[in-house]
């Protein structure tokens, strides 16, 4: 239980082994690979890698572009879930190796190129086809905008009603040799287009006053030289012709990503698998003939990876050695079934640096505890279970840490429902609101325990006691921790201390109000006095002189007002219970309320109840979780835990898109 | 005058519901900024993304809840006549609301924006979502408190 017991491997092998023993270590997925101080490098593997590299480039560029051309058959929470197809390593690599992902990925990007061509050529179409929409009624051919005759030519133009006017005067000196066509327009716009044909002598002076009247030229290419309604003709027909082009192009796509999808997710695998393997010998010594990998198993899966290291022939020797002073071993936590579920709240913190206490099954109680609290309601713990009992029924091959994530909420569920029950809590007041449910409120009275909405003081009170007994909990991991490393000062001084102090002060305070018998209260006090002058010394005893030990005791002292606070801070077990509760007694007080409606209220009660108490439910498990969480990271491993461990992450067959059968190589 | 006390203490539960509701709308939206920003980048986000946005959300819910509870102290839920409060009782009333009305809108602000920064925090270190709902969560706390505390005021205020 806690931390599992690591050993530091060096396997020294020939060679000509190479590839069987980095699969070997690959498929044991024990191993973790530690990379060589220093620069040693065995470049051999190099050219492999940068194969690997290649075709994982060639995947993403095909990921990316075939990406939104395939609806994946497969739905991504499905795939979570664990509903992947199934291949061995041999088939996958078979899979692989039949495609080229080269030729594939430059078939699809020539593809995507004549599709930008084409997308380029339809958008410069639809705005030749709308500038000539503008001049629809010009009577002569485009050819005398585009090169014009030997003494004339034309010239297109947008400008306000008001400037073509005053265009229009302007050119009046030179009507003789200009010609001023404007188009028709609706009466609603503002802008008008013009056509300005003039003698090329004049050319200059035209344009002059085309500009000083604020006209925007408009440039046609040049190709377009028919009338408006033949050139207009031409690109509709073009238009058609490049949008049926793009049309077949995407089918085409579409046909490729359907076909080649599967293939490439398969292949995607089979070179990550590759990759992290390649980059584990990458990380190895080597001389001529002999390769060196170093790295952390865990103790119970060595006889395992030795066994099969012997079935794999002679050229191989493993080296075993314990962990030293300087080396900083991975985090593997190890924990009974019960316990392994929390073990994701550990790691969400941060795992403890190995050899230190492992805080899961410390912790796991507690948040069992805490969750239900939070939660405090027997319906919703009803759905939860059904929701997780559904999931488990359809999908048989969930993975282990989405199993664990699950795990950790049906735990969770069944805390909820034990304090729901003791509580009195179905669906809010359910059971009170509605006649029909009147058979089980004998049921539910004789179980009910505690009452938070008559009685909430009692709650709150067992609140804080849970809340004490947490932190002091943490108190004394903290002072075995310190033990266990021979700080006996320590663990008397920082942590049994204030365990004497704070318990002695509480049971001081429960004496006084009567709860206890008043003998109880002199021990009582004894326990906080002297927890209190050890505080006082330990604070106080690295200082010199008495003024600034006594500044230290006292400031010591004063930071017990923190335990006022932390244990305070679990009322909001009180304060949650309570808010699902009357949340849920809201929605069936509207649920009531809807069913009173004539002819369809039975409908909209159905509705309301039924959709309110969802929310209420995702609401609520979000706060329960949130809330049980910080009390174990902020409470409770302030009193003794650090984290700043690492994860132990061992080299692994990790594959995304299928899930690799576990026979065959 | 005699409805005065009824007045007072529908001020409070309407203020409940209000500024703390505001507070919540306020918090959500900045998350929801900081959110959407991140998910142009990687859509894939959105399922984190929204579990943090909905953080802040919670206020709006225990400012919703004390009215609820004032609501039903009052009798006058579901179309019924409401008991008889004296101005006294009212202002009590009054008063137990305005730890949620108040903490509520402030907290769900700066809940909001904690949110926001968690949310930019799981964009560039997406392994660290455990402690990205802690950060926000912190903040939460006072809220709870203030809605401890006005279940607590209002327990005590008898009505009759």
């Amino acid at each position: 239980m806690g931390v599992a017991e690591l050993k530091k491997a060096e396997l020294y092998y020939h060679k000509s082994v190479r590839d069987d023993v980095a699969k070997i270590l690959q498929s044991s997925g024990a191993c973790q690979i530690i990379e060589p101080s220093g620069d040693a490098r065995w470049t051999d593997v190099d050219s492999l890698l940068t194969a690997c590299g290649e075709q994982e480039t060639h995947i993403r560029y095909l990921f990316r572009s075939l990406g939104n051309h395939y609806t994946d058959p497969i739905s991504s929470i499905d795939r979570m879930l664990g509903e992947k197809p199934r291949l061995s390593l041999k088939e996958l690599a078979q899979a692989a190796q039949k495609t080229d992902l080269k030729e594939l990925a430059s078939s699809v990007k020539m593809a995507e190129t004549t599709l930008n061509e084409l997308r380029l050529e339809i958008s410069q179409l639809k705005a030749n086809a709308g500038i000539l929409s503008r001049i629809a009624d010009f009577p002569c051919s485009l050819d005398v905008l585009g090169n014009g005759t030997r003494t004339l030519k034309g010239v297109m133009a947008t400008l306000t009603v008001d400037q073509a006017t005053a265009l229009a005067g302007d050119l009046l000196p030179w009507a003789t040799g200009t010609e001023l066509f404007t188009a028709a327009r609706n009466p609603k716009d503002k802008e008008v287009c013009i056509v300005v044909m003039y003698a090329r002598a004049h050319e200059q002076k035209i344009l002059e006053l085309c500009v000083l009247n604020g006209a925007t030229f408009v440039e046609l290419p040049p190709h377009i030289s028919g009338t408006v309604p033949e050139e207009s003709a031409k690109i509709t027909a073009r238009l058609a012709e490049c949008e049926r082009e793009e049309a077949e192009i995407l089918r085409g796509l579409d046909r490729t990503a359907e076909e080649w999808m599967p293939v490439v997710q398969q292949a995607s695998d089979h070179w990550g698998i590759l990759h992290d393997r390649y980059r584990a010998l990458a990380a190895s010594d080597a001389t001529d003939s002999v390769i060196l990998t170093r790295f952390w198993i865990p103790t119970e899966a060595l006889p395992g990876l030795q066994k099969r290291l012997e079935l794999a022939g002679s050229n191989t020797a493993l080296v075993v050695s314990d962990p030293t002073e300087e080396d900083a071993p991975p985090t593997l936590l190890r924990n009974v079934f019960a316990v392994q579920p929390f073990e994701i709240l550990t790691g969400l913190y941060s795992p403890p640096p190995y050899g230190d206490v492992d805080p899961t099954p410390l912790l796991a109680p507690f948040f069992f505890l805490f969750f239900g609290m939070c939660l405090g309601d027997a319906g919703y713990a009803i759905v939860m279970m059904a929701a997780i009992w559904m999931l488990f029924r359809k999908y048989r091959r969930i993975p282990q840490t989405v199993k664990d994530f699950i795990l950790l909420f049906a735990f969770g569920a069944i805390s909820t429902l034990l304090y729901g029950i003791v509580s009195g809590s179905f669906f809010g007041d359910f059971i009170d609101a509605f006649p029909f449910m009147a058979f089980l409120r004998s049921t539910k009275d004789a179980l009910m325990l505690v009452d938070p909405m008559k009685n909430p003081m009692q709650v709150l009170g067992i609140s804080l006691f849970l809340g004490l007994a947490h932190l002091m909990f943490g108190l004394a991991v903290g002072a075995y921790d310190h033990i266990r490393r021979g700080r006996y000062v320590e663990a008397a001084g920082d942590k049994i201390s204030w365990i004497f102090f704070i318990v002695g002060l509480a049971l001081y305070c429960a004496g006084l109000s009567g709860a206890l018998p008043s003998f109880l209260s002199v021990i009582a006090l004894m326990m906080a006095a002297v927890g209190g002058l050890v505080i006082f010394w330990y604070a106080g005893r690295e200082k010199k002189g008495i003024f600034s030990k006594l500044i230290s005791g006292f400031l010591a002292i004063y930071g017990s007002t923190s335990y006022l606070g932390d244990v305070l801070s679990y009322s909001r077990l009180l304060a949650l219970g309570f808010g699902s509760a009357v949340i849920g007694m809201v929605i069936n007080l509207l649920g009531g309320m809807a069913a009173g409606i004539p002819f369809v209220g039975w409908l909209i009660a159905i509705v309301v109840i039924v959709g309110g108490h969802l929310f209420g439910l995702a609401i609520n498990i979000l706060g329960a979780f949130v809330h049980s969480l910080r009390l174990q990271y902020v409470e409770f491993f302030g009193k003794f835990y650090g984290g700043g461990g690492t994860p132990f992450s061992p080299l692994n067959i990790s594959a995304r898109y299928v899930e690799i059968a576990e026979s065959g190589e | 005058m005699e409805l005065l006390g009824l007045t007072f203490a529908l001020f409070g539960a309407a203020l409940s519901t209000l500024l703390a509701g505001i507070g919540s709308a306020m918090g959500i939206g900045i998350a929801g900024e900081s959110a959407a920003g991140v998910m142009t980048e990687d859509p894939d986000k959105f399922g984190s993304c929204l579990v943090l946005q909905a953080l802040p959300g919670t206020q709006g819910i225990y400012g919703l809840l004390i009215t609820f509870v004032v609501l039903s102290k009052l009798g006058v839920l579901g179309g019924g006549a409401a008991v008889a409060v004296n101005w006294n009782q009212g202002l009590q009333i009054f008063a137990s609301c305005m730890p949620i009305a108040t903490v509520g809108w402030i907290s769900a602000i700066y809940q909001g924006k904690a949110s926001a920064a968690a949310i930019q925090m799981i964009s560039r270190k997406p392994e660290a979502m455990g402690k990205a709902i802690v950060l926000p969560a912190m903040v939460e706390t006072y809220a709870v408190l203030a809605l401890l505390t006005s279940i607590l005021m209002l327990m005590g205020v008898s009505l009759g």
